[in-house]
């Protein structure tokens, strides 16, 4: 019997499951260059960081174009992330709305974005998104924390954010004077941030 | 604080400003500590709006995703080179030549151009030849104007000009670099006449360049020429920007 405990074979202790993995963790491990770490963190994050890119894009070739582009300055840029800053997955969304940003602002340089989906916009903050995982707890607390924004808070807010407009055409899309737009965005975030509560999550 | 600027805040963390104002608030965010501090805070609860936004991606991302950096170099660390200067390492934007790029009004660019820079030593030798304080100078004045161009082969040239500062700077970045070493040529043209502003190196694609004294510039332009750049352009030009 004794034989058999030492006789264990090496692959078995490295099949013990893995440690529950915190973002923060693993974007150092990548930092570092650790490939598998990267694959982690892939499997936690790109589902959010694809659903947000098609969420503004919403034309899914480009959509993962774009997630490719995001998903590969995370392990270029990982370490360049400060946790003194704010948490791991914040930092990776804030460079996928970059990137999408960037490339709704380059379609609209050709184009006049505004004009063209100001009827479609406005009243449906969650129309597109997949239901894959409609029960996650974070997008129920998401959803009833944009609910508890007044209505031109939210569509401020989301109508930056999930279509990637400028203030400007908020205004005009919204019609509503420039100094509004910007106060409602900046106290919808405020709001927003006390509702989700100040903490950082992964 | 300025209270006009810091308006701005909300729109700011939302990506919902142009090219300019994020430079601006980029600036106004390395003077105030604490509106740092509220942007980073906004920042964190913005970010939770990704989780409203949940999609399975397609498989073929994740193998492309693991390919890709199986090649891609990563950064370096950020180098505590400078403590005094409290840059928001956030936005990835290290300093001089990507708030360049920024306030130049080339959103798609500014990715690219960090991109090459972080990648090419060169650019970045580039940079800090042309001077990053007078750059971040030029690029923030309250006149700034942007012309901007396409590259023949691919790529953009952008040139802000300040006539407050009687100065400009010429933001270049190219798909790719020439082939048969050839190199990109600089040129402004004054009274007619054009005058070298530098030659890049074999295979560089990105250049910040400062121009000093706008007086007759009518043109800055483009050329691709042998190694070590012409005494003349070579014609056609591959961008030709017109300031006047």
């Amino acid at each position: 019997m004794a034989e058999r405990g030492i006789g264990r074979r090496p692959d078995h202790v490295s099949m013990v499951p893995e440690a529950p993995a915190d973002p923060a963790d693993l974007l150092r491990a990548v930092a570092g260059g650790d490939e598998r770490a990267f694959e982690r963190l892939y499997d936690l994050v790109a589902p959010r960081v694809y659903g947000l890119i098609r969420r503004v894009l919403r034309d899914p070739s480009q959509a993962e174009e774009v997630a490719q582009e995001a998903l590969v300055d995370v392990w270029r840029m990982a370490s360049r992330f400060d946790p003194a800053r704010g948490s791991a997955t914040a930092w990776i969304f804030t460079i996928a709305h970059r990137r999408v940003v960037d490339r709704v602002r380059a379609e609209q340089a050709a184009t006049d974005r505004a004009s063209r989906i100001g009827t479609l916009v406005a009243d449906t903050p969650y129309d597109v998104v997949d239901d894959e995982v409609s029960g996650r707890l974070e997008r129920r607390q998401v959803r009833r924390c944009l609910d508890d924004l007044t209505e031109l808070q939210r569509q401020a807010v989301v109508l930056a954010y999930y279509q990637g407009h400028t203030y400007p055409q908020v205004a005009e899309l919204l019609n509503a004077p420039l100094a509004t737009i910007k106060t409602r965005m900046r106290d919808g975030l405020i709001r927003l941030r006390d509702c989700l509560g100040a903490g950082v999550r992964s | 604080m300025s209270t006009e600027i810091h308006a701005l805040l909300g729109a700011y963390v939302l990506d919902a400003v142009d090219d300019v104002e994020r430079a601006r608030f980029d600036r106004h965010l390395r003077e105030c500590g604490e509106c740092r501090a509220e942007a980073d805070e906004l920042r964190e609860a913005a970010a939770r709006l990704a989780d409203g936004a949940w999609s399975a991606p397609p498989p073929s991302l994740r193998a492309n995703v693991l390919a890709a950096i199986a090649t891609t170099r990563q950064v370096a660390p950020a180098v505590p080179v400078a403590p005094r200067r409290p840059v928001a390492r956030w936005r990835l934007l290290t300093a001089a030549a990507c708030v360049a790029v920024a306030a130049a009004g080339a959103a798609t660019v500014t990715w690219v151009v960090q991109d090459q820079r972080v990648r090419d030593a060169q650019a970045a030798a580039e940079s800090a030849r042309s001077g990053e304080a007078r750059v971040r100078a030029i690029l923030t004045a309250p006149d700034l104007v942007t012309h901007q161009q396409a590259l023949a082969g691919g790529g953009r040239v952008t040139v802000a000009v300040s006539r407050l500062h009687d100065a400009g700077v010429i933001l270049m970045t190219a798909d790719t670099a020439p082939d048969d070493e050839r190199v990109y040529q600089l040129w402004t043209v004054r009274a007619r006449a054009a005058v070298s502003e530098g030659a890049l190196a074999v295979g560089q694609t990105t250049a910040v360049r400062v121009i000093e004294g706008l007086t007759g510039v009518s043109d800055v332009g483009v050329t691709v020429e042998p190694r070590g750049g012409s005494a003349a352009p070579t014609l056609p030009m591959a961008a030709d920007v017109k300031l006047a």
